[in-house]
Order: C-alpha cells, then sequence, then structure tokens
C-alpha cells in the first residue's frame, strides 16, 4: 500500500545523551576486549610455544582485532540492513534512496572481491602443491642425508680411537685410573675428541671436556641401543650437536669416542633439519593448510564484502539523511511550523544546505512576524477607519439632508438614503458611475450651471434653492455644492448636501391658507346673517301677497339656501383655520382607529370596510386630530367607491425609525398623477361639492404629528394615503 | 523473528570449518591399579588408542606431541561422599629427531632417547605416578584413583603455528577412569 512518506521520530535529547552513552560503553568494552584477549592468548602461546611473547602479541592482537572488527561490521550491517528492509516496508521518508545506494555498494565491492578470492585461493592451493611436490622433499631429504652421512664418517673416524681406548683399558694395570689410561690414549692426538667409560651407573671415566647435557644423552642413547651394541660390539652416534664412535667392554661397560661441532657447522644442521621437518609436516597437513588459508581468505573476502556495506550504509546515511531532515523540515515548514531547525553539522555541501535552510526559515520566521505586526497595525487602522466610516455613514444616514460625494474623476462615490429618496435613485446602481451619466436630461442643466458656478466662486461653495420634477412629483430642494479640497489645495471631488424645503413650503401655505381662511371667515360671516334675517323678513312680510307669485318664493329660498352654504363655508373655513396645537397623550393607536373604521361600516354596509394591524406598541397622539384626518380619508374613500368597493386600513409599526404608518387604501378609481402634487393644498377638490379642506386637514395634523402623509397609487387600483409619524413626537409625553 | 535470522547468519558466518579426521576408535585409560602407603599412592595405568595413525605420521614428521595427564586420589566411603585425598598434573611428550634418528620422550626427568618408536610409544602410554597424599592412609580402607589424559600441545613449526592457531588438529581426549587401589 502506497502513501505519503512517513517520518522518522526523532529522537528526544534525552535519548541522544543515552545513546551516545551506549555507544560509549560499547567502544570501551571492545577496546577491553582487545586487550584482555590479546594478553591471554599472548600468555597462552607463551606456555605452549616457543615463540617470545613480543612477537606474538602483534600478531594476536590483529587477530583479535580483525575478529572484533569482523564480528561488529556483521553486527553493524545485519541491523542496517534490517532496519532499511523495515524502513522501506514502512514507507519511511529516504529509505529507498539509501536502499539503491546500498545495493550499488555492495555490487560494486561484491564482484571484484569475489573475483579476488578465487584467484588468491587459486594461487594458495598452487603454491602449497608445489612447494609440497617431490623435488623439494627429494633435496630436503639428500641435504638431511648429506649431513648425516657427513656425521657418520665423522663418527667413523672416531672408532679407531675407541677401540684403541678399549684396548689400553683391557691393557692397563689396577693401579692405573680410568681417567690416566684414556688421557694415555687421547694424549695429543685429536683436538676435540673427548673419551667416555660409561657403566649402567653413568660416567667412569673421561678424557676431555663434554658438555653435561651430552653426556647424559649419550648415556640415554646407550641405555636405548644395549641390546643393539651387545650383537655388534660397536655403534656410531650422530646427532646436530655431537658425533660419537662406541665400544663395548667385556664386562659391559663402554668406551665412548665423542668430538662436538663446532657451533656454525651445528647451526646450518639445524636449519636443514628444520627444514626437512617443516616440509613433512605441510605434506601432511597439506589438506588442513589449504582449508585454513581458504577459510582466512573467506573471512578477508566477507570482511572486504561487510566493510563495503557498512560503508555504503554509511555513506548513504551520510546523504539520505540531510536529504531526509530536509524534507521532514519543508513538510513542517509547509504545514506553518518556522520553528524548525535542523541540526546538522557538516562541511560539505549538505552542510551548507542545511545551514542555508535554516537561515530560510528564520529569514521567514522574521518575516512573518513583521508580516504579523503590519497585519496587526493595518488591521487596528482598518477597524479605526471602519469605525469612523461607519460613523460618517451613520451620520449621512441618519440626518434629513441628502449627500452625495463625487470624486475628482467625476464619478459617484457616496450617497446617503436620504439623496437616494428625494432623487428617487438607487444607490447600488449609481455607485462609481460619473454623475453625468446619472443625472436626468431634464436635471442635467441645473447641474451643468452649480458646477460651473462652484468652480468660479472663490472657497468653491454655491447654495441654491432648485424646483425638481423627481417621479411626476414637484420638490423644492435647497442644494449645496461644495469643493473638496486637499491640504495641499488639491481637487478631491464635490460634496452635494440638499433639503427637502417642500414640507416647509407646504407648511408656510398651509398657514397662509389658514390666515385667508380666517379672514375671509370674518368678512363673510358678519353680513351673513343680516342678509338671513332680512331674507326671512320679506319672505314673512311678502309671501302672501306674492302668493302667485313663484318667482318670490323662489328667490328668497334660494337666497336662504345660498346663505345656508356660505355659512357652512364660513364654518369650514373657521374650523380649518382655528385648528389648535395637538394635545398628545399615549394611547392605542389601533383601537381608536379600529373604532372609526366600525362607524363607516355601519354607515356605508355596502362597502368592504377592513382593518389590519401590526404589533404596535403605546403612541403618543392626539386622539381628535387622528380622528378628524382618519374621518377625511375614509370620508373621501368612501366618495371615491360610491356604495360598493373594498377600503383597506392597515397599522404598522417600524421599529427601526421608531414610527407608526397608517395606511388607507380603496380600489376606487385612483388619482391622476397630475394632480397628486396639488392634492394636499387647500380648495383642491375633484369632488363635486368638496371644500378642498379635508385632505389640507389631514396634511396638517400629520405635520402637527412631525409626520408626513403621501399618496400612491394601490395595485391593481385605486389609491393609499400614508400618513407616518413618530411613536413619540417632540413635545409628546 | 528478525533475531533469529541475526543470530542465523551469526553462526554461519563464524562457524570456522572444522577439521575432523577419520573416525578412530575413542582413547581410553585401563589396567588402573596401585598401592598406597602412608602419605603417597603409586598409581599404575595405560593409556590405550591415544596415537592414531595420523598422529603417528605426525610424530615422524617431526611434531613434537604432548599430554596433560591428572591423576586424582580419594578416600572410598558410602553414598559418593568420597574424599580426596592427592592430586597431582603431569605432562609427557614425545618427538622424533631425523637427524640422529632417535625418538626424544620426556617425562619430567629429562629427555630419554630411544631409537625405535614403540618404546617411545610405550614410554608415552604407560604410567606409573606417585601421588603424594593429604595424610596417611589406613590399612584395609578402600582407595580409588581417577585418570584423565588429553592432547595438550602439538609442537608445529612456527609457520604452521600461526596457522592453525584458531584449531585443533586433534581433539584426543579420554574420560575419567577409575580403579581400586589396594592399602596393605
Amino acid at each position: 500500500m502506497k502513501g505519503n512518506p512517513r517520518r522518522k521520530p526523532d529522537l528526544s535529547p534525552e535519548n541522544r545523551v543515552a545513546k551516545k552513552r551506549r555507544e560509549r560503553i560499547a567502544i570501551g568494552f571492545v577496546a577491553a576486549l582487545v586487550v584482555g584477549l590479546t594478553i591471554l592468548e599472548a600468555n597462552l602461546a607463551a606456555i605452549g610455544g616457543t615463540v617470545t611473547f613480543s612477537s606474538n602479541i602483534i600478531i594476536f592482537a590483529l587477530i583479535n582485532i580483525n575478529v572484533i572488527l569482523i564480528v561488529l561490521l556483521i553486527f553493524l550491517v545485519t541491523r542496517n540492513v534490517f532496519k532499511l528492509i523495515m524502513d522501506r516496508k514502512r514507507n519511511i521518508l529516504g529509505a529507498k534512496i539509501r536502499s539503491r545506494l546500498v545495493l550499488i555498494f555492495i555490487s560494486f565491492s561484491l564482484i571484484p572481491t569475489i573475483l579476488l578470492f578465487i584467484a588468491a585461493a587459486n594461487i594458495t592451493t598452487t603454491s602449497i602443491k608445489s612447494w609440497i611436490g617431490s623435488r623439494v622433499g627429494v633435496a630436503l631429504t639428500s641435504a638431511l642425508d648429506i649431513a648425516r652421512g657427513n656425521l657418520e664418517k665423522e663418527a667413523g673416524s672416531l672408532t679407531g680411537m675407541a677401540e684403541e681406548a678399549a684396548s689400553a683399558l683391557l691393557r692397563k694395570g689396577e693401579k692405573v685410573s680410568l681417567d690416566a689410561a684414556l688421557e694415555t690414549v687421547r694424549g695429543g692426538k685429536s683436538q676435540g675428541v673427548a673419551l667416555l667409560v660409561v657403566g649402567k651407573s653413568g660416567v667412569l671415566g673421561r678424557s676431555g671436556d663434554v658438555p653435561k647435557e651430552i653426556t647424559s644423552q649419550i648415556g640415554s642413547r646407550l641405555k636405548g641401543v644395549e641390546g643393539n651394541l651387545r650383537r655388534r660390539g660397536a655403534l656410531t652416534f650422530v646427532s646436530e650437536s655431537y658425533v660419537a664412535a662406541v665400544r663395548l667392554l667385556p664386562d659391559g661397560k663402554a668406551v665412548v669416542a665423542l668430538k662436538t661441532i663446532p657451533p656454525r657447522e651445528v647451526s646450518k644442521i639445524r636449519e636443514i633439519t628444520k627444514a626437512y621437518d617443516e616440509y613433512h609436516q605441510v605434506r601432511l597437513l597439506d589438506d588442513p593448510i589449504r582449508a585454513s588459508y581458504i577459510a582466512t581468505l573467506i573471512l578477508i573476502t566477507l570482511l572486504v564484502v561487510f566493510a563495503a556495506s557498512w560503508m555504503g550504509i554509511y555513506l548513504a546515511r551520510q546523504i539520505t539523511v540531510p536529504v531526509q531532515m530536509l524534507a521532514e523540515g519543508t513538510e513542517k515548514v509547509a504545514s506553518g511550523d518556522l520553528d524548525v531547525r535542523l541540526d546538522y553539522q557538516s562541511s560539505d555541501e549538505f552542510g551548507n544546505l542545511v545551514g542555508s535552510f535554516n537561515r530560510m526559515t528564520a529569514d521567514l520566521k522574521e518575516m512573518k512576524k513583521s508580516l504579523e505586526d503590519t497585519n496587526v497595525s493595518l488591521s487596528a487602522t482598518f477597524e479605526e477607519l471602519r469605525r469612523r466610516s461607519r460613523f460618517i455613514e451613520t451620520i449621512l444616514t441618519n440626518i434629513s439632508t441628502g449627500v452625495i460625494v463625487i470624486d475628482r474623476t467625476g464619478r459617484i462615490a457616496m450617497i446617503n438614503r436620504v439623496a437616494e429618496r428625494l432623487l428617487a435613485i438607487k444607490m447600488d446602481k449609481v455607485m462609481g458611475k460619473p454623475y453625468k451619466e446619472v443625472v436626468r436630461e431634464e436635471h442635467y442643466e441645473t447641474v451643468r450651471t452649480l458646477s460651473r458656478e462652484v468652480v468660479e466662486t472663490p472657497g468653491g461653495q454655491v447654495e441654491r434653492q432648485v424646483d425638481l420634477t423627481v417621479g411626476g412629483k414637484r420638490i423644492s430642494l435647497r442644494v449645496s455644492v461644495t469643493s473638496l479640497l486637499g491640504d495641499d489645495g488639491e481637487y478631491m471631488g464635490l460634496v452635494v448636501a440638499f433639503d427637502d424645503l417642500s414640507q416647509a413650503m407646504r407648511l408656510q401655505r398651509i398657514m397662509a391658507w389658514r390666515e385667508i381662511a380666517r379672514r375671509i371667515a370674518h368678512e363673510i360671516r358678519n353680513p351673513l346673517t343680516p342678509i338671513q334675517l332680512s331674507t326671512e323678513r320679506l319672505e314673512r312680510k311678502f309671501a302672501p301677497s306674492h302668493a302667485d307669485d313663484p318667482a318670490f318664493a323662489e328667490c328668497t329660498q334660494t337666497i336662504l339656501s345660498e346663505v345656508g352654504s356660505l355659512k357652512n363655508l364660513v364654518e369650514e373655513f373657521t374650523r380649518f383655520a382655528r385648528m389648535p396645537a395637538p394635545a398628545f397623550k399615549e394611547g392605542n393607536l389601533p383601537d381608536e382607529l379600529r373604532s372609526v373604521v366600525e362607524t363607516f361600516r355601519s354607515a356605508h354596509p355596502g362597502i368592504a370596510w377592513e382593518f389590519e394591524e401590526e404589533q404596535t406598541p403605546p403612541v403618543w397622539f392626539d386622539p381628535f386630530q387622528i380622528r378628524r384626518a382618519m374621518t377625511n380619508l375614509l370620508e373621501n374613500a368612501a366618495a371615491a367607491l360610491g356604495e360598493k368597493g373594498r377600503v383597506v386600513v392597515r397599522v404598522g409599526h417600524e421599529p427601526t425609525l421608531r414610527s407608526v404608518r397608517i395606511s388607507v387604501g380603496d380600489d376606487g378609481p385612483g388619482i391622476p398623477s397630475g394632480d397628486r402634487d396639488r392634492l394636499f393644498e387647500p380648495y383642491f377638490s375633484r369632488k363635486e361639492g368638496g371644500t378642498g379642506l379635508g385632505l389640507a386637514i389631514v396634511s396638517s395634523v400629520a405635520s402637527d404629528h412631525q409626520g408626513t402623509v403621501k399618496v400612491r397609487e394601490n395595485v391593481p387600483r385605486g389609491a393609499v394615503f400614508e400618513i407616518e409619524f413618530p411613536v413619540r413626537p417632540k413635545g409628546g409625553g | 523473528m528478525r533475531y533469529v535470522a541475526i543470530s542465523l547468519i551469526f553462526i554461519g558466518v563464524l562457524a570456522t570449518p572444522v577439521l575432523s579426521y577419520a573416525d578412530f576408535p575413542k582413547p581410553r585409560i585401563t589396567d588402573i591399579h596401585g598401592q598406597a602407603k602412608g602419605r603417597e599412592a603409586r598409581v599404575f595405568f595405560t593409556l590405550r588408542q591415544a596415537f592414531s595413525p595420523e598422529m603417528v605420521e605426525a610424530l615422524k614428521s617431526g611434531i613434537e606431541i604432548s599430554f596433560k595427564t591428572v591423576v586424582r586420589v580419594e578416600r572410598v566411603h558410602r553414598n559418593f561422599f568420597n574424599a580426596r585425598l592427592g592430586e597431582v598434573t603431569f605432562s609427557r611428550s614425545v618427538r622424533y629427531d631425523a637427524l640422529s634418528r632417535v625418538y626424544h620422550l620426556n617425562r619430567g626427568k629429562g629427555a630419554e632417547l630411544f631409537p625405535d618408536i614403540f618404546t617411545a610409544l610405550a614410554g608415552m602410554t604407560q604410567y606409573e605416578v606417585i601421588v603424594p597424599l593429604a595424610y596417611e592412609v589406613t590399612r584395609g580402607k578402600r582407595y580409588r584413583a581417577h585418570v584423565r589424559a588429553r592432547l595438550d600441545k602439538v609442537g608445529l613449526s612456527e609457520p604452521l603455528r600461526s596457522i592453525f592457531f584458531f584449531s585443533s588438529l586433534w581433539d584426543v581426549e579420554t574420560e575419567w577412569a577409575r580403579g581400586d587401589i589396594t592399602a596393605p
């Protein structure tokens, strides 16, 4: 199963220390073992062999080191090979390249080593065979035979002296000692020759110097050849250090004529003997020697192979360890850990690479920290700017002045809700667009004039009253255009602020009309009563006399009727002119309105009167004025519908604006768009017999409640009147 | 499993070639007898089949061969609670001198020279040993001698000695043999 390469767990500092301690102990143990084994083997060899301690110790030490090295190598190689196999199975990072390198190293070392082993084994076998060949054996045997022949010849030359000594001893009297007799025989004849008389108890007499060990050997040899000597009467002895001739005496004693070999010749003879012995030993041990050499060669071959393997593993690790460390480090850096520091000390390219990596991560960490600091600073700045922007937006949203900001390129950079509402435009559709594209054709001239005046006016500010038609509705605006200049006087754009003067003008007009109404009522009311009384008197006095004249009655009735109408008109005027200031009190607005609707439901059963209300909090309002405004609106609706139709009254609450909205909608013929501007002006009426004061009163009530009234088209037909005023007007409560 | 494999490799690599020779009757000690008197015991025994034909050939080739022998005398008690009275360890060696054509036998009292191999080998295999005892023997009590011999050294020439340093040419060692000795 293939997967992402796994990482080897990192050694903790404690584990590293423990590992180093174990390694030191192992090294110490091995060193002690080498020394101990060397001393032990040297001692053993000194006990059993002839080679000195100092000669052997180097060989032993080398053998020990060799064996221990092999054992260590085998252990290391085997352990590492198994580790490598396990790492490869576990998909450890770097195991594949390591195993490949080890394989290459082993292959490169194995082939020449095996070839060398075969050649060396052949050479060894051939050398041993040639050494134990027949020619060498014959030569050595011949050399030994020659040496022995010479010695025997020398010994044979002593036979005469031994005979003479034996004769002399047989001839000697009782009073002559053995030594004296021998001396007489030997006297001056032959330098280096000694005479001995040997009995069962040892040497009985002697003439000449004989080393003690030779005397001992002669005695021992005589015992060994006792029977042979008795049969033959005389014998010769040869040795590497002496030659001797023996003559048996009748009494069982033996006379020995002996000559020691000069040391120089002894050495030569000893070398021949030694070579002869070695040859025969080698010949005898031919197979074991060959096997031993082959075993040694195998050992060396294994040593080379394992050493190469270990070297391969070591070199592979030298290469792969930094690569593995770099890979793991890169992985950590990629996952965001910039505290990675690779602990690898080396003077080679890998060391440089690891050093560069460490510097890179340190730089990255520093840069990241710097970026984070900058980010924090920017975030704080941004947050401050956002807070300020939100504050400005809040101000702009909540002020009653419409504001439009135009940047230096003439594009609309900002527009608030009031401006949206007044100009009937959508923010998302005009933002970022050149204002010239947004301005309607009929307003373009006005805007152009203002722009020019701003540029030309010192101080860069212009204020004008402008009348515009927006959405078919005429509005009056007080427009203030200010040029934005930077600290260095650079032109930054324009700020256009405008206030809606329509409501104020409407109120002014209402106030004016009220004054007119008051004066008219005052001027008309005074003559009306005398006219009415006079007409009634005329009617009472002259009606009987003009009974046959219908014109008289008709005229008087007409006068009375018109006077009545004028009285009504004056009454209306008076009421309009005398509208008192609202008396606010907290109450349930929907209940108040519902009672008005109920009155109309019973009065106009043909109309479907519907009342809908939302959850509305207690509202501060003047119940009398609100009932009056509501009555006017419902009367208009009933008049528009006749006796059949549907009227929906809704009371709603706007928590965000903290206002209430009353809407009265009908499905009547609706209001022509051309009449909507003047609808709330006094004395404007399309209704037959209407005074034109009903909606003016509604508008006045709405203004008194610090609200607005507006009319819009109902869907699918009819008209909707909406009164909106604060839940708690100023001065209320 | 891993450690078993490592061990097998170790054994395989380290096992040196064993130089084994043809089957030959195992050496043994026979004819143990003797007498104990006072504070010493005289023990006689014979070492048999100690010299294989290869060893005889090696001897003739000048290789010195030595045997180390251990003789232990103990008082025999019941239930195997025997008490050791004395023990001696000694060596005997023999070598051939091709020049003088004599065998040098060393039995600890200087070299003895014999012209024939049979006499020399008889000297190597027939023993008469005096074992000093810790205390005097008691007449009529049971005493027993235990004997064991093994090939001690093979005196190879110097170059061969280094070649066969780690191996033994012949593995000659007897079991412990025992025989009663009298205490008259």
